[in-house]
């Protein structure tokens, strides 16, 4: 008997299940961000809500990104539905408060991934995923320091108005 | 069952339950999901779409629910043109069917890894 399973595609059908869960992740972050953008620009904070106008096209690339390996294996993608998008923040500082947290939750869900990939001896998938947690890296730095001006600046008088400016110039190098 | 009569493809049984049985054909590189009287082929895709629907099927929910409508469940995978009615016994016996078929198309897959890619 032929094996019909490995020449139709090399991942399995638990890893195609995870990364169709990264998939949705990837977009709900996307998601996210675009709301976080709305809410910035609705209050005042244009450097900010393109900041968040740029993470969300990011993370949609990082959904297309995973999208385009599931097909190319041979798996099929699935589009994700987004629901419940969180779009009212309590302050400037929650918002940035919560892109961190959604960082470190992507982060989270990556590990497992690559640790499922390695109980699954799928080696091509971790080698994958490694981009992402090298990508991971970068974002979670970027939001933990856009958090850390809050501390630094201090958000009385004018201050938000001057985190909002040095916003666009965080890099990670 | 319903593919006893003779086919230009041979089957191989993949796997068999009381309710059915599901055979793979080398020729056509495809599955026969024989069930329910009817014998349907399906592409590898189709069939592994055909067995996530059916295990997203909750079945103490649809017990549970006191609608008619729930009674039953309509599964069409991959637009294909045929489509399963299923009441709830007849949706556990398929994914008992489906799940059992999955474990042998991975043994296989395993020893065909071992037996042979790894010998050569
Ligand atoms: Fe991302
Ligand atoms: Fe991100």
């Amino acid at each position: 008997m032929k094996d019909l399973l490995r020449l139709k595609t090399s991942l399995t059908e638990e890893i195609e299940a995870v990364l169709n869960d990264q998939i949705r992740k990837e977009a709900h972050s996307s998601a996210l961000y675009l709301a976080m953008a709305s809410w910035c620009d609705r209050n005042g904070f244009d450097n900010s809500a393109d900041h968040f106008y740029k993470q969300s096209d990011e993370e949609r690339q990082h959904m297309l990104k995973i999208f385009k390996y599931v097909l190319d294996l041979g798996g099929t993608a699935v589009s994700p539905t987004i629901l419940d998008v969180k779009f009212e923040f309590n302050s400037f500082r929650e918002v940035f408060e919560e892109a961190l947290e959604q960082e470190v939750l992507i982060t989270q869900s990556i590990n497992n991934i690559v640790d499922k990939c390695h109980k699954a001896k799928d080696y091509m998938t971790v080698e994958f995923m490694n981009w992402f947690l090298n990508e991971q890296k970068e974002e979670e730095y970027v939001a933990r320091r856009a958090l850390e001006l809050f501390d630094v600046i201090g958000e009385e008088g004018t201050g938000r108005w001057e985190i909002d400016h040095q916003i666009p110039k965080i890099k990670y190098e | 069952m319903i593919l006893k009569e003779k086919r230009n493809t041979i089957l191989e049984e993949v796997f068999r339950t009381e309710a059915g049985c599901v055979y793979q054909s080398d020729v056509e590189n495809c599955f026969y999901v024989d069930f329910g009287g009817r014998a349907i082929k399906f592409s590898i895709l189709c069939f592994f779409r055909l067995k996530t629907l059916v295990d997203k099927v909750n079945l103490p929910d649809m017990a549970a629910c006191p609608e008619r409508s729930s009674d039953i469940e309509i599964i069409s995978p991959c637009a294909c043109e045929h489509c399963y009615v299923l009441t709830l016994a007849e949706i556990a016996a398929l994914k008992e069917l489906l799940a059992g078929a999955k474990v042998m198309l991975e043994l296989n897959s395993i020893l065909k890894e071992r037996l042979c890619r790894l010998v050569k």
